[in-house]
């Protein structure tokens, strides 16, 4: 548990010092109003909760592949992951500790895109169901959070597949349906776009800020949180691979 | 190539740097005037901070003097800076300032076409320099693989490009291993036999004086003396120290008492663990001490010549002068 | 005797240091699945907005404003990559070199353009005709050499803004990003220009985006190219002026950076 807090207070200074990483943020409201933009120019204002929503899951995947993603890689960079794994605390807790802080910072996103949307285009965009909106938007959290784990590991453990960090932002905003639902995407689409938590985070919280009841939400919160769990063990487990290696070989990388 | 007036000169130059809020400017350099005849290698010896970067900076027209005169070849650094920018090449220690991903040979050819060469010319002049450096072998080859030394000669041939009649070298054997360093030298030499008019910056006495015609001192932006380089080895020689190690405990202050008598004794003072350090300033003060210590039964004896602080402490010291941290 | 070619030979050589950083950061391998994969991605992310809004013409409008939108996306990441001169150290090397600024760093992230424009021509010509883009041999040419003016006049308003970050390394991933994201707003990528009001309007007019893909929708709006070339000629005239006049205030700041950073001794050795 202090190796998680020391992680999350760390994470937050850094984060204070490195704007700049943090570039998500910045354009989020820039992105609210181009997706608003395009609603109010084709004459369909109604999806404005679709265009409010958008940018703040761009955030929140994007924040969390570029600067969690490169927790353990930056470490590796400027020398301190050996320093680190030395200290008698858990690598595992701190690394949840940093993503953890990453990821509820980037949750800001969702502020600014409705502050953004008010502010400029006077679209006030309501939350008929606060409470289980709040409850779905912490579990996406802690879906991204363990997703975020998965990429760390990876990003270290195969250097190579860094090249393709970037690569990883706009096909997943298409599966996961950040703002074209994927009911509307070719039929082939959706069993891939499932095992994608964002498609579910994105049908959930749609549902949650229209009027109507949301259906099946316990089920539907359960797959996010399975998927989320999922991948936080698989994180795990290739980050224990990751320091064994260090360990064994004083390299972590494979290729 | 000789120029008929001198390379360098510079009168009452003044550079204030503001300090932050309303807080007064420091100046890095007060009052400065140097002369620097063509062909001569001048040394500007300084512990750091005492301002010779601001010199260097500002012979390289990259930092304006707020006050004052300074011109290289003739041209003032302010206003002719095309003409003074012809005619120097600048050096400067560390790893930055070259291009990593790119090859030698790429690099030189861009510095090259920097300096206004072209065509065949261009060519020559690059191939002429990669041998120059004895890098002929590795040319094709990305910087990043090269070892400091190897960078630092690739700096000197960048710096030496455009054919230069004056070079400027900031402190260029920072990081340097001894070896590379006696190679630096060397080169140093072969721009003095060009007939290039060289200013050396550097913290290091025993580089100052193997290389330089004269080497003039600078402390808190302000010129203290130049002077030949014999004077360096001179102070080198008169200012030496003398420790003992594996002094009995016991016999720590009768010993103390006894060196000081000895004439051109400084200071004596008992150093951790069981020692004893004796500073002198007189030229054969040393080996009296040295002497004296034998005979005394004490035989881990070792001197070391001061190092720039400690010449700094003697020489300005005794004249009152704030020396520098 | 000005040697008045020197400037055109230093932007040669600064260009192969920018060619060589190029396949630094991408191999051919990792440029065409990890970068032109995510970059035609992008494209049909925003294209399928149109679903969304349930018009095929939205489809279309949208995919074309997005894919042009690359080739100004990919110039404006010069503003990154000429950071990366500044972490060589040379700075004070290139101040103190008898040759100007300007082309060093015009030559210094060049390796945009034509990634810019291969990527653009892969996404118009390749995904076009799913998203109701039919294409002539003329008309191809044309938007083709359209690309290539937007690139180029779009690389010259990123000078500017290199110039600035050069001032503010921090701020390069700030700037590069913001000016893109308001580029992608108010140049005709997403609306047309017209739906804003008149002030945005005329920001807008100072992009030389919005010219150029104004001349590209004219091309590939109209049945044939002969009707629409004064049109085309005409926004792309606008386009290149647009693009000279940022040319020209990216070249005197270069300059102004260097003279005030003499006053300030913001220059530094082995920086």
């Amino acid at each position: 548990m202090t190796a998680l807090r020391t992680g999350l207070q760390f994470e937050v200074r850094v984060l204070r010092r490195s704007f700049g990483e943090l570039i998500a943020l910045v354009t989020a409201p820039l992105m609210t109003l181009v997706f608003l933009a395009v609603i109010r120019h084709g004459g369909r204002e109604d999806l404005a909760p679709y265009a409010v929503l958008a940018p703040a899951l761009i955030v929140l995947w994007g924040v969390a592949l570029i600067v969690s993603g490169e927790i353990i890689a930056q470490d590796r960079e400027n020398e301190s992951l050996e320093a680190i794994v030395a200290s008698p605390a858990s690598f595992a807790g701190v690394l949840t500790g940093r993503i953890t802080a990453v990821t509820l910072v980037s949750l800001a996103g969702f502020a600014e895109s409705w502050l953004a949307a008010f502010l400029v285009f006077r679209v006030a965009v309501p939350i008929p169901h606060p409470g289980q909106f709040i409850l779905i938007v912490l579990v996406t959290a802690l879906a991204t959070a363990g997703t975020a784990c998965v990429m760390s590991a990876v990003f270290v453990l195969a250097r190579s597949a860094r090249a393709f960090q970037n690569s990883l932002t706009y096909p997943f905003y298409v599966l996961g349906g950040v703002m074209v639902p994927i009911a509307l995407l070719p039929d082939w689409l959706e069993p891939i776009s499932r095992m994608v938590f964002l498609s579910w985070s994105s049908d959930l919280l749609r549902d949650a800020l229209s009027p109507a009841p949301v259906p099946d939400l316990a089920s539907r919160l359960a797959v996010i949180l399975a998927l989320g769990v999922t991948a936080y063990v698989l994180g795990l487990a290739l980050v224990r691979r990751t320091i064994d290696r260090l360990r064994r070989t004083g390299s972590v990388t494979y290729a | 190539m000789r120029m008929a007036e001198d390379a360098v000169e510079v009168r009452r130059l003044r550079r204030v740097f503001r300090g932050r809020r309303k807080s007064p400017g420091v100046a890095a350099l007060d009052s400065v005037d140097l002369v620097i005849p063509a062909g001569e290698v001048h040394g500007l010896l300084g512990p750091n901070g005492a301002g010779k970067t601001t010199l260097c900076k500002i012979l390289a027209t990259v930092l304006l003097p707020t006050s004052g005169h300074a011109s290289v070849g003739g041209h003032d650094v302010v206003r002719e800076t095309a003409a003074v920018r012809r005619i120097i090449g600048i050096v400067f220690g560390g790893e930055r300032g070259l291009y990593t991903r790119l090859t030698a040979r790429q690099n030189l050819e861009f510095w090259a076409a920097m300096y206004g060469l072209r065509g065949r010319t261009l060519r020559l002049r690059v191939d002429a320099m990669l041998s120059q450096i004895g890098l002929t072998e590795r040319a094709d080859d990305r910087v990043e693989g090269f070892s400091r030394g190897m960078k630092q000669r690739l700096h000197l041939a960048r710096g030496l490009i455009g054919d230069p009649q004056v070079v400027l070298l900031d402190e260029p054997t920072t990081g340097m291993d001894p070896v590379a360093a006696r190679e630096f030298r060397t080169l140093v030499g072969e721009l003095r036999d060009d007939g290039r008019t060289v200013l050396l910056t550097t913290h290091d006495m025993a580089e100052a004086e193997a290389v330089c015609d004269r080497v003039t001192l600078i402390d808190n932006g302000r010129l203290l003396a130049t002077e030949r380089p014999a004077a360096l080895s001179s102070w080198i020689s008169t200012y030496s120290r003398v420790d003992a190690r594996d002094v009995p405990a016991e016999r720590v202050p009768q010993l103390i008492c006894e060196l000081r008598d000895i004439p051109g004794v400084a200071g004596v003072r008992a150093i951790q663990p069981s020692g004893i350090r004796v500073e002198t300033d007189v030229a054969d003060a040393a080996p009296q001490v040295i002497r004296h210590l034998l005979d005394s039964g004490i035989n881990s004896v070792a001197t070391s010549t001061p190092d720039l602080e400690e010449v700094y402490l003697h020489i300005i010291g005794e004249r009152g002068l704030r020396v520098s941290r | 005797m000005h040697d008045l070619v020197r400037p055109l030979r230093v932007l040669r050589f600064s260009a192969g240091n920018a060619w060589a950083d190029m396949w630094v950061i991408f191999s051919p391998l990792t440029w065409i699945v990890g970068w032109v994969s995510r970059v035609l991605v992008q494209v049909v992310f925003f294209a399928l907005i149109g679903l969304l809004l349930g018009s095929d013409d939205a489809v279309r409008y949208l995919f074309i404003g997005n894919a042009v939108m690359i080739t100004a996306m990919e110039a404006t990441m010069s503003v990154t990559t000429t950071t990366w001169e500044r972490r060589q150290g040379t700075m004070p090397l290139l101040v103190a070199a008898p040759t100007r600024l300007w082309p060093v760093f015009m030559g210094r992230s060049v390796q945009w353009l034509p990634t810019g424009v291969i990527t653009a021509s892969v996404a118009l010509f390749a995904l076009g005709p799913a998203f109701g883009v039919d294409w002539t041999p003329a008309r191809a040419l044309t938007v083709l050499a359209c690309l290539a003016v937007v690139a180029v006049a779009t690389y010259c308003f990123a000078l500017l803004l290199s110039a600035i970050v050069l001032t503010a390394v921090d701020l390069h991933n700030v700037i590069s990003n913001v000016a893109q994201a308001i580029t992608m707003l108010i140049a005709g990528v997403m609306v047309p220009v017209s739906f804003w009001p008149g002030w945005v309007q005329a920001i807008a007019q100072a992009l030389p985006l919005t010219h150029g893909l104004a001349a590209i929708r004219a091309v590939t709006d109209a049945q044939a190219v002969g009707p629409v070339a004064g049109e085309v000629i005409a926004g792309l005239s606008l386009t290149i002026g647009v693009g000279a006049l940022w040319l020209l205030a990216a070249a005197l700041l270069f300059e102004g950076l260097a003279a005030a950073g003499r006053r300030t001794g913001s220059i530094e050795f082995a920086d």
